[in-house]
């Protein structure tokens, strides 16, 4: 109790730390536990007031460092520790799997709905708390049987013909000069006395 | 995969199909023969010309598309009446059969889904298979394409939440791939390639399916006393429609269906065809024989086949594998759009899957039935347009007529003389064929609805059922110049290849929105007022037999949104109308699934969610984040996945570097594909979890304080 249990000194402080810096440390720790879904109000607030107190233990030694900045180190401190001794796993690893796992058994183990409790107490701590946490794993799928679907060859008969025709070289190109070959016979054909005849062949056509 | 199977039934179906084949196609034949040629003799009278013979051959092409309709109708009325043995559920006795030794998965294949509806159809599902006392025999998985990251998130909580709740790890798995190549069919495709060896049959859901146990069990016992069968679709209940437009769907496939699906089981037999979804499938000659290859040519028609099933079908047909309808087994249920514009954005998928079907009509191997399937599906989304085509014939040669100053009197006489008839009689004589043609099979439905005691009750009394059925045809004759004109420009559309552009759904609280129905339907009602002005100046006697059509177009906007609205269908339900068997009497699958719907309607956090706030919550949340963690760990055991997330970039140095950015500037400075490395990253995710919590609120981006913010006050919420 070198922290929190000591009444503020003669400036206000706490530890050193102005209160305010407190009261942050206080809200960001809080807000974790709440994201833990731990809901029980004494039991947040003691859980808070612990991890404060491992930061205010730490406070006059590192005075570089906020209070908020300890308070979160202490939290991650104390909860990877917990999940080492609950699941006898070694807190170490880069990649932080500990933490992982020891989320994941929380929430199996409905940690939030049965065991609030239990969370971050030392041992012992229930037989069946202890097992619903140690056994509890995460499957996406079963054991993989790997193999590989290959399509069949499928002919598609004459309409493969007509998508082949998409592969001429220079089809475009080619559809181009046509059409515009086209347009050129058109234009004579109809300046020279073919608009007539499209007009009598319209008239008798849709009669 | 376990032993054989131990009873084989004999299938003679084979030897039975062609003369029902002759007798069925022609039959339609025959009628459309006969009133082609009444209506060749119509267009007689007036005079031949060019623009005639266009209007005859439109009239012979769609009067065939009714007529096959209409024989559907009434073989599957006869059928139904008196009963037939070439069912696949009597052929054998199948309720006895073994299935100890057999393993089938049921898969789920998702996209961006409503994850509470898909989640309580697989738990509706599942109690009901436990019950059966054989879940043993199944394996449920979610696969997921998601690529929304708040879709992600919350299915994966939601997965979780559910094998908690069902006690069911290590039997309700989940998937979700890195990138949704080949859609459905890939998605389908990859679990088969990772799992697919274990499982002697999978059975496909939708995301809004919902199965009976019992009927799990019988599809079971079906595939084992059938070995050479390769499919077994059944014929899903659309249930839980709400809305008038969905109730009156809803109705229509409950009333009509069995009759038509008799029909079309008739000539089928054991070359049936599969729908995609609540089919049961065998394994091994699926995936032998059903992958399939990319169509030659460019998109809309080459690439991957949109509109998997039918090509599946027919290439498990061609390995002379059985397909078989079981329209006669109950428990089998899905969900219609709730809305005409709902409805047509499905018919927009589903016309360039079905045409792009045109590229496999005429492959080498194919059986001749797989060939008629293709094109009957083709045909459903061609008719709008020659529909189209044929009115605007019919207009453009009066239209003619009126301006070249001809007379209507006939200038010669009709072929059929002999009757005795008027132009005028003639044409309302056709009028009344084709009505009558349209009709008869919902007429049938209503006979034998009158016969089956059981069946009438099911449908709230013939009274009611017969009003229904009335409603139900003025809606679809309103309906149905909508959905000609909306294939036709889906059809022209992919046949440019040009996407058609379609804005999200904007709905009211009770169904689709004022604003939107008029964005999607002005065009509507302007070719209806104009079309209507041009036929009544023309002359008014013209205009009337229009009128069926242009009525629809006019009232497209209200139709639509008054349609959309839970509360007229609540009303119509309140009038005894559209009734439907799961309305009267739902079975325990669907009560469970609507009692659980309504908690969750109930429950639901409406308040609007943030950008990216999925992402947030795979970050802050310490549960959903190891979950997520623990999915992208297992995931690295697939060889395939491994070398997915390393193409990605998964466990490079650049990733810890993108997530420090994501912490300092927030999610919007980074790409999409920024992003869905950072979240693929297994070691980046628990790592951001880690800084984000601890890290002082200075040294984080904005978003990431008002996250946290945000998230501690809905935790106390």
């Amino acid at each position: 109790m070198t922290g929190i249990g000591a009444l503020t000194d003669a400036s206000g402080h706490l530890a050193g730390r102005p209160l305010e810096e407190w009261n942050a440390a206080y809200e960001k720790v809080e807000n974790y536990f709440h994201a833990l879904r731990v809901r029980n109000k004494a039991l947040l607030g003691l859980l808070v007031l612990r991890v404060l107190e491992r930061a205010a233990a730490r406070a006059p030694v590192e005075p570089t460092r906020s209070a908020t900045q300890l308070a979160a180190e202490e939290m991650d401190r104390l909860v990877t520790e917990w999940f080492g001794e609950v699941l006898q796993a070694s807190p170490v690893g880069s990649d932080q799997a500990l933490s992982t796992r020891g989320r994941l058994a929380l929430l199996l183990a409905d940690m939030p709905g049965r065991w609030q409790g239990q969370f971050l107490r030392p041992g012992p701590w229930p037989e069946e708390f202890v097992s619903a946490m140690r056994e509890s794993f995460l499957r996406a799928g079963p054991d993989f049987q790997l193999s590989k679907m290959t399509p069949r060859p499928l002919d598609l008969g004459p309409i493969a013909t007509l998508t082949n025709l998409g592969r001429i070289p220079y089809l475009r190109m080619i559809l181009a000069w046509t059409a515009f070959a086209l347009l050129l016979i058109g234009i004579f054909w109809l300046t020279h006395g073919g608009f007539a005849k499209v007009m009598d062949w319209f008239m008798q056509f849709y009669r | 995969m376990a032993d054989a199977p131990t009873m084989v039934a004999a299938n003679p179906a084979r030897l039975q199909r062609g003369w029902r084949l002759f007798l069925f196609y022609t039959s339609a034949v025959l009628l459309t023969g006969v009133v082609s040629l009444l209506f060749a003799d119509l267009l007689w009278r007036t005079g031949w010309s060019a623009s005639r013979t266009l209007l005859l051959v439109l009239f012979t092409v769609l009067f065939l598309f009714i007529a096959l309709g209409c024989m559907h109708g009434v073989y599957g009325f006869f059928l139904r009446m008196f009963g037939t043995p070439w069912r696949i559920t009597v052929l054998s006795k199948y309720r006895d059969q073994d299935i100890s030794g057999t393993s089938t998965a049921i898969v789920f294949p998702v996209y961006n889904e409503n994850a509470v509806r898909v989640y309580e159809g697989l738990r509706a599902t599942y109690e009901s298979l436990q019950k059966t006392g054989q879940l043993e025999r199944f394996d449920f998985f979610i696969l997921s394409d998601s690529t929304n990251p708040d879709k992600q998130v919350e299915e994966e909580r939601r997965w979780c939440d559910l094998v908690r709740e069902l006690d069911a790890l290590g039997r309700i798995y989940y998937r979700r791939r890195l990138a949704n190549e080949g859609r459905k069919s890939g998605n389908v495709r990859d679990f088969l390639n990772a799992w697919g060896r274990r499982y002697r049959y999978f059975m496909v859901c939708d995301a809004d399916s919902v199965m009976r146990g019992e009927t799990l069990v019988d599809l079971v016992k079906l595939m084992e006393v059938h070995p050479t069968a390769g499919m077994i679709q059944t014929v899903p209940a659309v249930v839980n429609a709400e809305s008038l437009f969905g109730r009156l769907q809803q109705f229509a496939n409950r009333f009509y269906a069995p009759v038509f699906i008799a029909g079309l089981n008739y000539w089928a037999l054991d070359q049936g065809n599969y729908w995609g979804h609540n089919a049961i499938i065998r394994t091994e000659p699926f995936m032998q024989f059903c992958d399939l290859p990319q169509l030659p040519g460019r998109k809309p028609f080459g690439g991957q086949i949109l509109s998997h099933d039918f090509v599946e079908a027919a290439l498990m047909l061609r390995e002379n594998r059985e397909v078989w309808f079981t329209y006669d087994l109950e428990g089998s249920y899905e969900e219609t759009p709730q809305g005409i514009i709902e409805n047509a954005q499905r018919e927009r998928r589903w016309c360039q899957g079905n045409l792009q079907h045109g590229l496999v009509l005429f492959a080498r191997g194919l059986r001749g039935v797989s060939r008629l399937h293709l094109l009957l599906g083709i045909s459903g989304y061609l008719a709008g347009p020659l529909w189209l085509a044929f009115l605007l014939t019919a207009t453009w040669i009066r239209w003619f007529q009126t301006y070249t100053g001809l007379s209507d009197i006939p200038p010669v006489h009709a072929y059929t003389r002999f009757l005795d008839f008027s132009g005028t009689a003639h044409a309302l004589l056709v009028f009344i064929i084709c009505m009558a043609v349209i009709m008869l099979p919902k007429a049938l439905a209503l006979v034998e609805l009158a016969y089956d005691p059981e069946r009438r009750r099911a449908f709230g009394g013939l009274e009611r059922a017969t009003l229904s059925v009335v409603a139900e045809t003025f809606f679809s004759t309103l309906h149905a110049p909508l959905l000609m004109l909306w294939h036709t420009r889906f059809v022209i559309a992919n046949l440019l290849g040009v996407s058609v552009g379609w804005s999200p759904q904007v709905r009211a609280a009770d169904g689709t929105a004022w604003s939107y129905a008029v964005r999607r339907h002005w065009g509507h009602t302007l070719i209806g007022l104009v079309w209507g002005w041009f036929m009544w100046w023309l002359g008014p006697s013209l205009f009337w037999w229009f009128t069926p059509v242009l009525a629809g177009m006019v009232c497209s906007i209200p139709l639509s949104v008054f349609t959309s609205r839970r509360s007229m269908g609540a009303r119509a339900r309140k009038l005894g109308l559209f009734l439907t068997p799961e309305e009267i009497a739902p079975p325990p699958e669907l009560v469970a699934l609507r009692a659980n719907m309504k908690v969750h309607e109930l429950t639901a956090d409406t308040t609007p969610r943030r950008p990216h706030a999925g992402l947030a919550e795979m970050v802050l949340d310490p549960y959903v984040n190891a979950i997520h963690v623990t999915l992208l760990r297992e995931k690295q055991l697939n060889p395939v996945y491994a070398e997915q997330l390393a193409g990605l970039g998964v466990g490079t140095a650049q990733v810890r570097e993108l997530g420090e950015r994501l912490l300092v500037t927030g999610p919007d400075k980074l790409t999409f594909a920024e992003r869905l490395l950072i979240t693929s990253d297994a070691q980046t995710m628990v790592w951001l979890h880690h800084e984000a919590w601890l890290r002082p609120g200075e040294s984080l981006a904005p978003w990431w304080r008002a996250s946290i913010r945000e998230f501690s006050q809905r935790d106390e919420s």
